[in-house]
């Protein structure tokens, strides 16, 4: 068996949360493009299709499944209906999260409800996803849970609050997951995103030389990353989180724009 | 699978005839690479160990050579990055894995010991990187892999001089990733942690059922683990991760 056979994941069923969108949809793409069956995971049922095309497109089975994750009967009816329909789950993605209904707030305007909401969509969403399929992973004795933070989960940023806190909260779940059932070959990682906007207005555009690579990631650059983490390749990894971020929390953001150009590299 | 396909690629492999760089050599080569490999000495077992490895590349129907060199000797490394360049090609993947472990009391190292351990484990690192990183940031690409240890990050007796190594490569790899990141070139590390074919406390067989417990996953790294996270790294699809530290040890470091 060559190494790149490892990275294969045919014969797995992956549930991805935020199906619908940005890096949910290319991680549940690259996924079926390794050979796994996707239950796309989102409220909002149309971009869910969209998803479900491109995956059925590859030839691999699609089932959609319209979830609020920060409701906990919704997540358990969405995993028990996921088991029913293609007997076992392999992979669960928790992607799902934003910014929250108090994002740009100052801290006192923010109220109960933003709180509870930031704190909800980023970090509640994969605890409850993360619980609920936890008893299947151990009775089939395996499981690949990777879950997704943010650059912000490891430093702050002016009146930013919910955000940074539940995704630096996604980077404890993940270690507490994993050695929690490390014993149960259940391996859990988390992967930390750079910027990686989804529409590029030339505003954003203007700020891309502040990066230290001088430019955002493309979103097709999850895939790979995601497919390695849920694979046997990666069976001696968990409770890692690993940066795609093209050096940004490596250098810090501020003097990332002083990153050499070129010409004064070589 | 199409996903972290090598093929055409040139690989140098430093420092290559342990377990673990035999088995990072033979992942490259089957993801498609050309792989060539370094020794320290032109002793008989090291370079017999080079030639098995290299058998079982050319066997899959890669090319590659063995070069003899001292990997703090810059014109050395030089002249042989040249003729290397002319016979297979230029170097387009460079996992620097010379790696010792010295493991003593502070108090009974010396000057010498640390010069050779930093000449060892860092010198021998960062002068093949600078020479073969010159010609990848001309070119405009190029992959940067470093082996390290976890070590870097914890406290553990006696191993002041390793630590303080490893620690050394970490700050490398970060500060370098970002000098050359608008070059095409990434620069990443592999941080391992107690594994079968390293030295350490696992040597001890008394310590070792010990580790074997208090790893999360219940066992030492084997060589083969390694495989997967460095593939990953020096592939086309990874052009976005720089400056990272991927460790691979089995859960240990997350571990109260």
């Amino acid at each position: 068996m060559s190494i790149l056979d490892k990275f294969d994941l045919s014969g797995h069923t992956a549930i991805v949360t935020g199906a619908g969108s940005n890096l949910g949809r290319e991680m549940a793409i690259a996924l079926a493009e390794a050979g796994a069956d996707i239950i796309g995971v989102g409220r909002r049922i149309l971009p869910l299709e969209e998803t479900g095309e491109l995956v059925r497109t590859i030839g691999r089975r699609y089932f959609v499944r319209s979830t609020d994750v920060t409701d906990s009967s919704q997540v358990n009816a969405m995993v028990a209906d996921a088991i029913k329909e293609f007997g076992t789950i392999e992979i669960l993605v928790n992607n799902a999260g934003g910014g929250g209904a108090g994002h740009g707030k100052q801290l006192p305007e923010l109220t109960d409800e933003d709180w509870h909401d930031g704190i909800d969509t980023n970090l509640t969403s994969a605890f409850f996803c993360s619980r609920a399929i936890i008893q299947h992973f151990l009775d089939q004795n395996y499981g690949r849970i990777i879950n997704i933070t943010s650059g912000l989960g490891y430093r702050a940023a002016r009146q930013q609050f919910m955000y940074p806190i539940s995704k630096g909260g996604v980077i404890q779940l993940t270690k507490a997951l994993a050695i929690s059932y490390a014993r149960e070959n259940i391996r859990v990682t988390c992967i930390a995103p750079g910027r990686f906007p989804h529409n590029l207005t030339t505003d954003i555009e203007r700020y891309a030389d502040r990066q230290p690579a001088g430019r955002y990631g493309r979103l097709e650059e999850i895939g790979p990353m995601t497919v390695f983490l849920a694979s046997e390749a990666a069976d001696y990894i968990s409770g890692e989180t690993i940066l795609i971020d093209g050096g940004a929390i490596a250098a810090g953001i501020v003097p990332a724009g002083m990153a050499p150009k070129i010409d004064e590299v070589r | 699978m199409d996903l972290f396909d090598l093929s055409g690629k040139h690989a140098l492999v430093t420092g290559a005839t342990g377990p673990l760089q035999r088995s990072v050599v033979l992942a490259l080569a089957e993801a498609g690479c050309d792989v060539s490999v370094t020794t320290v000495t032109d002793q008989l077992d090291e370079e017999v160990q080079a030639n098995s490895i290299l058998n079982e590349c050319w066997s899959i129907g890669r090319q590659g050579e063995a070069l003899t060199i001292n990997l703090t000797d810059e014109a050395a490394i030089e002249e042989a990055i040249i003729s290397l360049e002319e016979r297979i090609a230029p170097v387009d993947i460079l996992v620097n894995m010379p790696h010792q472990v010295p493991i003593v009391p502070f108090l009974k190292t010396d000057a010498a010991a640390e010069s050779q351990a930093f000449s060892t484990n860092v010198a021998a690192v960062m002068i093949p990187t600078r020479i073969i990183g010159h010609r990848m940031v001309q070119r405009g690409v190029g992959r940067v892999v470093n082996l390290a240890s976890i070590i870097h990050d914890r406290g553990v007796p006696n191993c002041s001089l390793y630590a303080a190594t490893q620690g050394a490569i970490v700050g490398f790899t970060k500060s370098l990733g970002i000098e050359w990141i608008r070059s095409g070139v990434t620069v990443n590390a592999l941080a391992l942690g107690f594994y079968e074919e390293l030295a350490g406390p696992q040597s001890d067989s008394r310590l070792r059922a010990a580790l074997e417990q208090y790893i999360p996953l219940r066992r030492l790294g084997r060589s083969d683990d390694i495989q997967g996270a460095l593939i990953y790294l020096v592939s086309d699809e990874a052009a976005f991760v720089t400056s990272e530290l991927l460790v691979v040890d089995g859960a240990i470091s997350v571990h109260a």
